[in-house]
């Protein structure tokens, strides 16, 4: 990535595309990182990050944070973690 | 069982093995032009060709393909002919989603999203991706909030491959 395409991510002109996607809320600093990576490499970061929101999707909910004690805070020493 | 890690690769590698004619559109092509929205499905348009038409029937067939949201007791006869008959399918297989499109709103047919289109090299195939302008059209024709939302990314992204270029 060049210089320039740096900065019309980061430093988007005004009245640019990017200036409005800014506007509209997309953080471009991501939309940067991602052009730094190969066309496969976009791929299986999408990939992973499927996996990680179906891993996230089965966690397991315990309860109310305050009302874990320190017993059932398996391997921390602290409550609440 | 598909797998999360591959349910994007895998449907790709199964095209590209057949030597299916296809276009990426959709998300994924939205992907590797850098978007950082997100999709879990790949979607094609496919070249409606006798030969094309067998030969995704037969890669469909290899992955137990059918079609997602209709009860497996619906009679479905996965062959050159049902797909003949139809235009755009979405599939689930055991390898992941996939979705065939004959034509692409905003767009046309297969003819239409290849011209212009950007040849990508992807797991040892290779892989026409829909041009982004026609990306960009496709998703404002289509409408829907998911689509639209991805368009001011997908325009900065445009904007920065023209500067590029005149470059």
């Amino acid at each position: 990535m060049s210089k320039a395409g740096e900065d019309y991510f980061l430093n988007p002109p005004p009245g640019s595309a990017a200036a409005r996607a800014v506007e509209f809320g997309i953080d471009l600093t991501l939309t940067l990182e991602n052009l730094k990576l190969t066309p496969e490499e976009r791929i299986e970061q999408l990939e992973d990050f499927i996996a990680g929101v179906a891993a996230l999707r089965s966690a397991r909910r315990i309860g109310p944070t305050d009302a874990i004690t320190k017993h059932d805070n398996h391997g921390t020493s602290e409550t609440s973690r | 069982m598909q797998s999360l890690n591959t349910i994007i690769t895998a449907p790709l590698r199964l095209l590209g093995e057949y030597e299916i004619e296809v276009v990426i559109i959709g998300g994924v092509a939205a992907t590797l032009f850098g978007s950082t929205q997100l999709t879990n499905d790949l979607d094609v348009c496919y070249a409606r060709t006798s030969k094309n038409l067998e030969k995704l029937a037969s890669a469909l067939q290899s992955v137990h393909a059918h079609l997602r949201g209709v009860p497996d007791s619906v009679p479905f006869l996965l062959d050159a002919e049902t797909l003949r008959k139809e235009l755009n399918f979405t599939f689930i297989t055991d390898i992941g989603s996939l979705d065939l499109l004959g034509e692409v709103r905003g767009v046309g047919g297969y003819d239409d999203v290849l011209d212009g289109s950007v040849t990508y090299e992807l797991f040892g195939y290779r892989f026409p991706v829909i041009e982004i302008g026609k990306l960009i059209l496709a998703k404002r024709a289509a409408g829907r909030p998911k689509d639209l939302i991805a368009i001011p990314e997908l325009e900065a992204i445009q904007e920065r491959q023209s500067m590029r270029d005149k470059h």
